[in-house]
C-alpha cells in the first residue's frame, strides 16, 4: 500500500478541488487502489484519515444526501475559503518581531503557526540566544477559551466542584497564572476563575454570537483588587509604627516609599507608618516579615498580632529537665 | 535535531514548507532542511513523495517539485499555495507569545512588533456584529508581566556584562547577604522575573529573584563570557523539594493563588485540601503563622513544633514595652 502521508495529501487535494462535495463511494473511486478492498475496512481507514486531517487543523465539511441515488450517505468537501491562512499582510520586520517574540516566549505550538504567518520569513541567526526570556504557562483549555472569547461563545465547566455558565470576556495572564474573565449566569454577576483550576480538563463551547462583551472591556483592569494589598484604600486613615530591622529595612523602605520613614536608628533599622485599617491585610504583611518586624503601637494593633502569636506559640516549654 | 516521524506530523509540516517554496522557487535541500527542522533526507523523501501524488487532470504532475544536487525546484504552483489556516492553539500560541513579548523592556508599541501583533488580532478576533462598539483588540487575550523596577537596569548590566554589587535577601534562609554578580540572563516566569548570574559568591551560576535585589551598584568590572545563558528550565517546581499538605479556610484560600501547588482537594464548607512544595522549612513556618487559625496542618506534623517555636521567637520582641 502507498505512503499514508501520499494517501492522506491525495485525499486532501481531491476535497479541495472537487465542485460537488463527494461521497465515500465517489472518493474512492477517485483514489483508486489507495484505500483497502472491502466496505468495512476502506470505512475505518478513511474515517482514520478524515480525523488525521481534522487533527492538523483542515476543515471537513459534511452534509447528508437528501434525494438521488446516494440518499442518506454522507457528502464531504473542504471550503477553500475557511482551509486556506486569510493574508495577515504582516510586513517582513513584523515577522521578524514575531519571529523574536516566539524565541523568547517559551511555549510549544508557537513555531507551526510562525511558519504559517512567516511565509518567506527572514533567516534568523542562530549564534546569540536573547539575554530576556519569559515562561508562560501553557494550557489546553486555553486556546478553546480564548476561541470562545473572540466568538462570544458561552462555555461550561466545573469549577470547585460546581457547574458554572459564563459569558468569557477575557483572559489574562498575571502572577504565573491564567485567568478568564466573564458573566457567570449562575451568580449573575463578573466572576474571575483561574484556568488551572477548571476540573477535568473539559470546556463545553455553546453557540457563537450568544452574547455581547461590556464595551471598554480590558482584562488588564477588571481584575479584582487584592484584598490583601496592604495600604490599597488611601482614604483609610488607620496607621500602625512598625519597626524594621537593618536586614529588611531597604526592601520595606522601597516597598512602602521613603515618605513613610518616621524615624531612622543609627543601627539601620527604621520606623515605618504603615495602614492598618484592614487588619486581617496588616496582620498578614507584618507576620510576614518574621522576627524583622516589630508593631510599636497603637496598643490595640500591637496586641491583636501578640494574641495571634501566643495562639500558635502555645505554652512556653519546660525547662530541660523538668520531670514529667 | 529531529524531524517529524508520523503521517500527521509529516503532513502538516509539508503544508507549511510547500506554500514557502512555491514562493521561492529554488533553494538549497539544507536551507530547507534547517529552516523547518528536518534533516535532510526527511525533507527529500517527503518532498519526492509528494511529487507522485496525483489525482486527474493533474496525475504526476499535481505538485510540481523536485530535488536535484542539494537544490529544490519549483514548478507551476497549482495546489497548496497557502499555508493551512493557523489552527487554535498556534493562533493562540502566537498571540500569547507577542502580547508577552510586549511586556518585556524596551518593548514598543508603535514599533513591528505592535504592528503585527495587531493584524493578527484582527484576523484572529472574529468580531462579530453588533460589536462595533467595542472593537476587540486583545483578540481575548491579555498578558501582564509587571517587573521591578530593578529589572531594566539589571538587564543593562546582561548586555554590558558587567559586574553588580549587590544586597540580596534569600526568603527561605531569611537573610540578606552582600555579593558580586555577573547578569547573565533575564527572564520572567510564573508571577516573578529572575536574573541568571555568575555569583561570585557561590563561584558557580546562580538564579536570583530580582525583586529581593535590595541594592545595586556597577563595579566597574567588564567580565565577558563564551557562555551564554537562558532561563532554567522548569527550576522551582523540583520534584525533589519536599511537600506539606494543609486545610486551608476559605479566607486563606489566596494561598493557592500565590504559590505553586501541586493539588487542591475541596472540603466542606469552602475549605480545601492542599499539597504544595516547601522551599524550606522556615518558610512552611512563616504561611503556619500567617494563616493561624485558618490553616489546619495536616502532614508533616513537626512542622507545627518549628511554628510555634518561630512565633515564640517574634512574640519575644515584644517582651519589652515600646
Amino acid at each position: 500500500m502507498a505512503d499514508r502521508v501520499e494517501r492522506l495529501t491525495n485525499l486532501l487535494a481531491l476535497l479541495l478541488e472537487t465542485p460537488e462535495p463527494l461521497t465515500l463511494v465517489q472518493i474512492t473511486a477517485e483514489l483508486a487502489g489507495q484505500y483497502p478492498e472491502g466496505e468495512h475496512a476502506r470505512r475505518a481507514s478513511f474515517e482514520r484519515d478524515k480525523a488525521a486531517l481534522r487533527e492538523i487543523g483542515v476543515p471537513i465539511e459534511t452534509e447528508i444526501v437528501t434525494g438521488g441515488p446516494y440518499a442518506g450517505s454522507t457528502r464531504y468537501r473542504i471550503d477553500r475559503r475557511r482551509y486556506e491562512l486569510a493574508d495577515l499582510d504582516l510586513d517582513e520586520d513584523e515577522v521578524r518581531a514575531l519571529q523574536v517574540a516566539v524565541a523568547t516566549v517559551r511555549s510549544d505550538a508557537g513555531k507551526d503557526g510562525l511558519w504559517k504567518v512567516g511565509g518567506a520569513l527572514v533567516e534568523m541567526p542562530d549564534d546569540d540566544p536573547p539575554p530576556l526570556s519569559a515562561i508562560v504557562p501553557d494550557r489546553p483549555e486555553l486556546p478553546v477559551i480564548r476561541g470562545a472569547v473572540a466568538g462570544r461563545a458561552s462555555i461550561t465547566f466545573r469549577y470547585r466542584d460546581e457547574a458554572r455558565r459564563i459569558d468569557p470576556w477575557g483572559l489574562l495572564l498575571r502572577g504565573g497564572f491564567w485567568y478568564v474573565i466573564g458573566h457567570d449566569h449562575g451568580r449573575g454577576e463578573r466572576r474571575t476563575f483561574r484556568v488551572d483550576r477548571i476540573e477535568g480538563r473539559s470546556i463545553e463551547v455553546g453557540e457563537a454570537g450568544s452574547f455581547e462583551r461590556p464595551t471598554g472591556f480590558d482584562p488588564r483592569t477588571a481584575f479584582p483588587a487584592d484584598p490583601k494589598q496592604i495600604g490599597h484604600d488611601p482614604a483609610d486613615a488607620a496607621e500602625a509604627v512598625v519597626l524594621i530591622d537593618a536586614v529588611r529595612a531597604k526592601a520595606i523602605e522601597r516597598e512602602l516609599g521613603g515618605e513613610r520613614v518616621a524615624r531612622r536608628h543609627p543601627d539601620g533599622s527604621i520606623e515605618v507608618l504603615v495602614p492598618s485599617g484592614n487588619i486581617d491585610a496588616f496582620r498578614s504583611w507584618i507576620l510576614g516579615l518574621l522576627d524583622h518586624a516589630v508593631v510599636l503601637g497603637p496598643p490595640e494593633v500591637r496586641a491583636v498580632v501578640v494574641d495571634w502569636l501566643s495562639a500558635i506559640a502555645g505554652p512556653p516549654p519546660r525547662p530541660d529537665g523538668d520531670p514529667t | 535535531m529531529s524531524g517529524p516521524r508520523n503521517a500527521e506530523d509529516r503532513l502538516r509540516r509539508l503544508l507549511v514548507m510547500l506554500p514557502w517554496l512555491m514562493d521561492v522557487g529554488e533553494v538549497e535541500l539544507a536551507t530547507v532542511a534547517r529552516r523547518f527542522e528536518m534533516t535532510e533526507a526527511q525533507v527529500q523523501r517527503d518532498l519526492e513523495l509528494v511529487a507522485m501524488c496525483g489525482l486527474p487532470p493533474f496525475v504526476d504532475e499535481m505538485i510540481d517539485v523536485f530535488v536535484d544536487d542539494g537544490i529544490v525546484y519549483v514548478g507551476v504552483p497549482r495546489l497548496f499555495t497557502r499555508p493551512l489556516r493557523l489552527t487554535a492553539p498556534e493562533g493562540f500560541a502566537l498571540l500569547t507569545s507577542g502580547r508577552a513579548a510586549m511586556e518585556l523592556p524596551g518593548a514598543d508599541p508603535g514599533g513591528p512588533l505592535g504592528r503585527g501583533l495587531a493584524k493578527l488580532a484582527a484576523a484572529l478576533g472574529e468580531p462579530t456584529e453588533g460589536d462595533e462598539a467595542s472593537p476587540d483588540d486583545t483578540a481575548g487575550v491579555a498578558v501582564d508581566l509587571a517587573r521591578p523596577a530593578m529589572t531594566d537596569e539589571v538587564l543593562e548590566a546582561a548586555a554590558d556584562a558587567a559586574e553588580l554589587r549587590v544586597h540580596y535577601y534569600s526568603s527561605t534562609r531569611d537573610e540578606r547577604t552582600e555579593r558580586a554578580i555577573v547578569p547573565r540572563h533575564v527572564f520572567a516566569e510564573a508571577g516573578n522575573w529572575y536574573v541568571v548570574a555568575d555569583d561570585e559568591r557561590s563561584r558557580a551560576r546562580r538564579t536570583f529573584r530580582i525583586d529581593r535585589i535590595e541594592a545595586i551598584e556597577r563595579t566597574g568590572r567588564i567580565v565577558p563570557t563564551d557562555d551564554p545563558a537562558t532561563a532554567p528550565e522548569a527550576f522551582f517546581l523540583d520534584a525533589d523539594v519536599p511537600r506539606a499538605v494543609v486545610r486551608l479556610a476559605p479566607s486563606a484560600s489566596w494561598v493557592v493563588e500565590q504559590y505553586p501547588v501541586d493539588e487542591v482537594r475541596p472540603l466542606h464548607d469552602g475549605w480545601i485540601e492542599v499539597t504544595l512544595p516547601v522551599a524550606s522549612e522556615r518558610w512552611l513556618s512563616r504561611l503556619l503563622i500567617r494563616l493561624g487559625p485558618h490553616v489546619e496542618l495536616v502532614s508533616p506534623e513537626r512542622a507545627a513544633d518549628e511554628a510555634a517555636a518561630l512565633a515564640r521567637t517574634i512574640l519575644a520582641h515584644y517582651t519589652t514595652e515600646p
